[in-house]
């Protein structure tokens, strides 16, 4: 018995060596990349890799270089220009913690489904990260851009897109995992918020960019991008965009500008917003019902009105309905006209609704969409009107 | 050299106890030769010859051992009850040894405790104990007169098991003080003391302690079979006890129970446990013992409950951490990066940077210095105590982050481990979860927390495979009894705890009548 106990002790003890510790790689054995571009450079890929130098971002030197370097490499596929960059860092990419990918424009026009199978089949890598196009440059060059804030670029733009699309709204978040769901789904065609170096290219690559209480180059969301499948076919400006995230229910908050009855402008902050989208089909022809219940807040006031009056309110609420269902309708519109892909995913609500007709109408939805009649209704709300009642300028003139 | 000097008088006591092993001699001087002989003509060995009576004169041997005995009381003892007062009395009465015997013992003796010696053996070892034997020329008995005192520690705060709230008093060395102050806690007539004299040379008093009526008497039944079938030379201290007694030696974990504080034994007795004395040591053992009693402290019954439930899972809390911590880091920092915030995995790896050893080695020296240090502590003399702490703190702390040799965070990680570790109220618990933290640490480094979680499953099968006399270690956690939680986890109040431990005691489990009092607002008495 004790024999037993002993010879499997050190049989254990001897697992412990013989193991090689699998997958161990101690934490300064990583190059941790957080941000990932692709271009296309003829038939093969352009990787470039933001990689994260730890001491100067978090060490106690710190600031002294730049807070993270960049490897880059052609190769066939992703992963042999991934690996092929090891020629040049003395750590193996990795990847786990990537918070951004971002697409060159170029690539997007050819096609993206290729560049995520590697995305999506590796297992180091988390879902969670944002996908972004690189509008009119590349990948690259969007990733080379320093910025002041926060230091690592990627996380600044990781940061970034998360706090426009929570209080500004023309931006989308996309995460690996719902872009490929997009990508398959039948009744929805993909969008991806784009993303533009506004400045000097040359200056923001160098830390004289970070010198600068203005700084010289900057990387900055600008509209969404539509996608016939996986190639990129066009943007959607501001307000379309602001209309895409109308309909896709993912506003949280923005701003909405209204005229007043007697000129001036108005400011209304939506505080919270739900977007019902009913889907009917009679005969062969479908029809979209959009419903947008919205609460708003007076934010600001730029015109004389009596906002004590509940007259009044309800005007700047039919208002509000009008300027709303204007833009919204004017988008899909000119998605239709324009574009002629489903963007808004009206396909996947009548498939959910009328499966039956869905079967007959999926073979050539984008044409039944380009026909489709879209109303939209919408009914705000104003709850709030801020810490003061009438505007300055209404004051101004009594005391006139 | 104790053990040395010891010895002689064995051998000695070996050799001549064959021919001699019975009565005593009816000369006093034939029996003051012989104890001379036996104890090597000891300097410590006082030995007094008196003449008692009056008109026919009887000679009386006194034998004491200097320091053993309460001196001022023995110098009394001869004045009043020998030298005077017998003399008028004792002239009577003096016709056969019997009677003088009868009459001293009966009426001469002003003294508690008195007992018979008839043979040299017992004379020695009541002598040796601290007794005041006195033999008369031409009896062949004696009285072992107890009179035991000399110099004692005297009952002083607990240093191990400190309290804010509760009685401060700790035990002593001395048996019967300890005896003495259980039994102020619980007078009760079925309090039941046992003694037996345990360690062929050292012949140490060992009491056997437990409330009849609540302990089980199965469990008492063994744990004397287990007191019996000890055979060593000496009991220096209850841990030789607790090693020969206890349940399992190949474990990490101690499956007998010790404290130094009278009030927690005196709980633990109320539980139907068994206490065992062991005279010379402050630690007072107790079985069976379960692996929750080691995580309870004494304040936690003192205390309101809500606030020593809260503390008692910050207790549990810190177990894990004092067990895994360590591994927890090595395998979350060399296998599962991905896990970490992005912010921390970069605040992390920024301070590896120029860190030359792999995170488990890292870990293993910082953990290993650690013990170092705090074993030196314990050694070294308490003067320079001070000095060599601050030297630990300064060379761990500081100078080695800053030379590069380890990381900051990895001194946070075995600092918090460290700490943890002294959560733990029960010293030999903390103790093995030292101990489990190094293989813990290895498997982390191979396996990630694959390892982790196996070394833990194996753990808890082990721990759930451990009995103390009889009583699975793990109850009443595992088997799972829902009566016997309330004093878990948590502590539920005095008020709803009206049951004793299920598996220790089976007859007697009412702690408390059933309707006990919940506290609630006196509905009559308005005002007042």
């Amino acid at each position: 018995m004790k024999r037993k106990l002993i010879l499997l002790s050190l049989f254990l003890i001897a697992l412990l060596f013989v193991s090689g510790c699998w997958n161990r790689r101690e934490l300064n054995d990583l190059a941790i990349t957080v941000g990932m571009g692709i271009d296309k450079s003829g038939e093969n890929y352009r990787v470039s890799t933001q990689v994260v130098i730890p001491s100067q971002v978090a060490g106690k030197k710190g600031g002294i270089q730049t807070p993270v370097t960049m490897y880059k490499e052609t190769g066939e596929s992703l992963l042999e220009a991934i690996r092929k960059m090891t020629t040049a860092s003395p750590r193996k990419i990795y990847a786990s913690h990537l918070r951004v990918l971002v697409l060159g424009e170029s690539l997007a026009r050819e096609g993206i489904g290729d560049a995520l199978d590697l995305l999506s089949r590796d297992q180091e890598l988390r879902t969670d990260f944002f996908i972004v196009i690189a509008k009119k440059t590349t990948a690259e060059k969007t990733l080379k851009i320093l910025t002041q804030l926060e230091k690592i670029p990627s996380v600044n733009m990781f940061a970034s897109l998360e706090t426009s699309e929570k209080s500004w709204a023309p931006t989308t978040t996309i995460t690996l995992d719902q872009l490929i769901a997009e990508l398959l789904s039948e009744g929805k065609h993909p969008v991806l918020t784009g993303i533009q170096v506004i400045g000097s290219q040359e200056i923001g690559e160098t830390s004289e960019n970070l010198d600068q209480i203005d700084p010289s180059a900057k990387v900055k969301y600008s509209g969404l991008a539509v996608f016939k499948k996986d190639k990129l076919i066009g943007w959607l400006n501001e307000e379309e965009s602001k209309a895409y995230t109308y309909i896709n229910d993912e506003i949280k908050s923005t701003v909405g500008v209204i005229t007043c009855p007697e000129g001036g402008k108005l400011s209304l902050e939506m505080m919270h917003s739900k977007t019902t989208v009913k889907g009917s089909v009679t005969g062969n022809q479908p029809t979209i019902n959009i419903g947008i219940r919205a609460q708003m807040n007076i934010a600001e006031v730029q015109c004389s009105v009596d906002l004590t009056k509940t007259e009044t309110i309800a005007e700047l609420e039919k208002l509000s309905n009008q300027k709303l269902e204007g833009f919204i309708e004017a988008s899909i519109k000119k998605v239709q006209r324009k574009y002629k892909v489903d963007i808004f995913g009206f396909g996947d609500i009548i498939h959910r609704t009328h499966p039956k007709a869905w079967k007959k109408l999926k073979k050539d939805w984008d044409q039944n969409f380009t026909k489709m009649p879209v109303t939209v209704k919408v009914d705000s709300r104003i709850r709030h009107l801020g810490a003061v009642s009438s505007s300055l300028l209404k004051d101004m003139e009594k005391k006139e | 050299m104790n053990n040395k000097q010891s010895s002689q008088p064995l051998q000695q006591n070996k050799q001549s106890s064959d021919p001699h092993n019975s009565a005593l001699h009816s000369s006093l001087q034939d029996n003051i030769q012989q104890v001379k002989k036996m104890l090597g003509n000891s300097s410590d060995i006082i030995i007094r010859e008196i003449e008692i009576g009056s008109t026919e004169l009887i000679r009386a041997g006194i034998f004491y051992t200097d320091g053993l005995t309460d001196t001022p009381s023995i110098q009394n003892f001869i004045k009043e009850s020998l030298l005077c007062d017998i003399h008028a009395n004792l002239d009577q009465s003096i016709s056969s040894e019997q009677n003088v015997l009868g009459l001293l013992k009966n009426r001469f003796l002003g003294v508690g405790e008195i007992q018979d010696v008839t043979d040299i053996n017992s004379l020695l070892s009541s002598l040796l104990s601290g007794d005041v034997v006195l033999l008369l020329d031409g009896c062949t008995q004696g009285f072992a007169i107890g009179m035991r005192g000399g110099k004692d520690r005297g009952v002083m705060e607990s240093t191990t098991e400190s309290v804010i709230r509760g009685p401060k008093e700790g035990f002593t060395e001395n048996m019967r003080t300890n005896a003495a102050l259980i039994r102020r806690k619980i007078k009760d007539s079925r309090l039941w003391m046992e003694t037996k004299s345990i360690g062929r040379v050292t012949h140490t008093d060992v009491a056997v302690m437990y409330i009849k009526g609540i302990v089980n008497d199965k469990i008492l039944e063994e744990v004397h079979t287990r007191l019996d079938r000890i055979d060593i030379d000496g009991i220096l201290e209850s841990g030789y006890i607790e090693e020969l007694i206890q349940d399992e030696t190949y474990t990490p974990f101690p499956t007998v129970y010790y404290s130094e504080r009278p009030d927690v034994i005196a709980a633990e007795l109320l539980e139907g446990k068994v206490a065992i004395i062991v005279d010379g040591t402050p630690n007072v053992l107790i079985v069976p013992a379960l692996f929750i009693s080691f995580t309870h402290a004494a304040e936690d019954y003192y205390q309101r409950a809500d606030i020593s439930s809260l503390i008692r899972i910050i207790r549990y809390i810190s177990m894990f951490v004092a067990l895994l911590a360590p591994s927890l880091y090595i395998a979350v920092t060399t296998f599962h990066q991905e896990m970490l915030p992005t912010q921390l995995l970069i605040g992390l790896a920024a301070q590896r940077e120029g860190v030359p050893f792999p995170a488990f080695i890292e870990a293993l020296m910082m953990e290993v210095a650690f013990e170092v240090l705090r074993e030196a502590s314990l050694r070294m003399p308490k003067a320079i105590a001070q000095a060599i702490s601050i030297v630990g703190t300064l060379v761990i702390g500081t100078a080695a982050v800053e030379a590069g040799v380890v990381s900051a965070v990895m001194v946070i990680v075995v600092s918090i481990t460290a700490i943890s570790s002294f959560v733990l109220p029960a010293f030999p618990m903390s103790m093995s979860f030292r101990m489990l933290r190094f293989p813990m640490m290895g498997l982390a480094a191979s396996f990630g927390l694959f390892g982790i979680i196996l070394g833990v499953i194996a753990l808890v099968l082990h721990l759930c495979s451990l009995r103390s006399f009889g009583v699975p270690y793990m109850s009443p956690l595992a088997p799972f009894i829902k009566a016997d939680n309330k004093d878990t986890i948590i502590r539920v109040p005095w008020w709803g705890m009206f049951s004793r431990p299920r598996l220790i005691n089976q007859k007697n489990i009412v702690r408390e009548q059933n309707n006990a009092p919940s506290p609630e607002a006196p509905q009559n008495n308005s005002g007042g």
